[in-house]
């Protein structure tokens, strides 16, 4: 979505410059659904993120036993990416600081 | 119907024109709820964004200059799902940014997978680089039948499953009833098709492939 992508690259840009170093880091969370297949978010984590096959099970276990996992961290505009990506693949997701409690 | 199999750098299924019927109509029905109703009118070409056929200029737009109120429908919501739990001026501003991208995205899906199923009968094949389109457009599909069967949890899906196993539950002049067990039957065949597809992609994945490394969405 490179449109987006650069009109969100701004206003972040013109964010950051305003409050040098001091951004918090961010998470996406990946919440649990009844209707994603096991199979296909262990494949999401793979496709997308570049997760191990263990790695993603582990992460996929996660969201369905205990009902949400963090999935990928970093600043803001990654995240928004990542999130966005997420809700491409049908998955639920949610941007939230890492010290919140989301 | 038979599911998705590996041949050479495809995903093959079969299944009869009926069921190629029905399946075109639940990924046209989502397109419609997302805005973009497949069947209406000329084919747009590719890269042009859909529904923007009014010559509307901000139509064609990835992002809008005014906010864009969340979805009233609980499934259109759930396609289109807000991006923070907490910080409604975040979640505002992330819709407000990408969801005309993520509405055209999830209709460029369905209308792949609803071009292939309105092709001449015969094997079902889905080029792999195809095939994580297809993977989320049934993910799409299944996310609003889910919805009107009111799926909340995992036992609400097996109930589902069980009711379509076990036959039509209700009386056979109850219309609700036969809806239901028509949704209910479309819902439990997406999900076996679309299992068997992820299976097979499972297979591949992180692999190069014919059309270039791992094949995801975003690449």
């Amino acid at each position: 979505m490179p449109a987006v992508a650069s009109a969100t690259q701004t206003e972040h840009e013109a964010r950051q410059d305003a409050t040098p170093q001091t951004a918090d880091p961010w998470v996406t969370i990946v919440w649990n659904d009844p209707v994603n297949l096991m199979s296909y978010v262990s494949y999401v984590f793979q496709a997308y993120f570049g997760y191990a096959r263990e790695q993603a099970e582990t992460l996929m276990m996660q969201v369905h036993r205990e009902g949400r996992a963090v999935v990928s961290t970093g600043p803001l505009e990654k995240m928004e990416a990542d999130v966005a990506a997420m809700h491409a693949y049908g998955l639920w997701a949610t941007l939230a600081t890492s010290g919140g409690t989301a | 119907m038979r599911g998705f199999v590996r041949v050479g750098g495809h995903y093959v299924a079969e299944m009869d024109a009926v069921e190629r019927q029905i399946l075109a109509g639940a990924f046209a029905d989502t397109a419609t709820l997302l805005g973009s109703p497949l069947d209406g009118g000329p084919a747009i070409p590719a890269g042009q964004a859909d529904g923007a056929g009014d010559g509307d200029l901000f139509a064609l737009l990835d992002w809008s200059a005014e906010p864009v109120e969340e979805p009233q429908d609980p499934a259109l919501l759930r396609l289109l799902p807000s991006a923070s739990a907490d910080d409604a001026a975040l979640a505002s501003e992330f819709r407000r940014l990408t969801e005309a991208s993520l509405r055209r995205e999830k209709v460029a899906h369905l209308r792949l997978v609803w071009r292939t199923l309105r092709r001449p009968p015969g094997p079902l094949a889905v080029a792999r680089a195809d095939a994580p389109a297809w993977a989320a457009a049934l993910t799409d599909v299944r996310l609003v039948l889910a919805d009107r069967l009111g799926i909340e949890s995992d036992e609400d899906a097996d109930r589902v499953h069980d009711e379509v196993a076990g036959g039509v539950d209700g009386r056979e002049d109850d219309d609700d009833a036969e809806v239901r067990a028509a949704l209910a039957a479309l819902y439990s065949a997406l999900t076996w098709l679309q299992e068997s597809l992820v299976q097979a992609m499972l297979v591949d994945v992180g692999t190069a492939g014919p059309d270039g490394p791992g094949g995801d969405l975003r690449h």
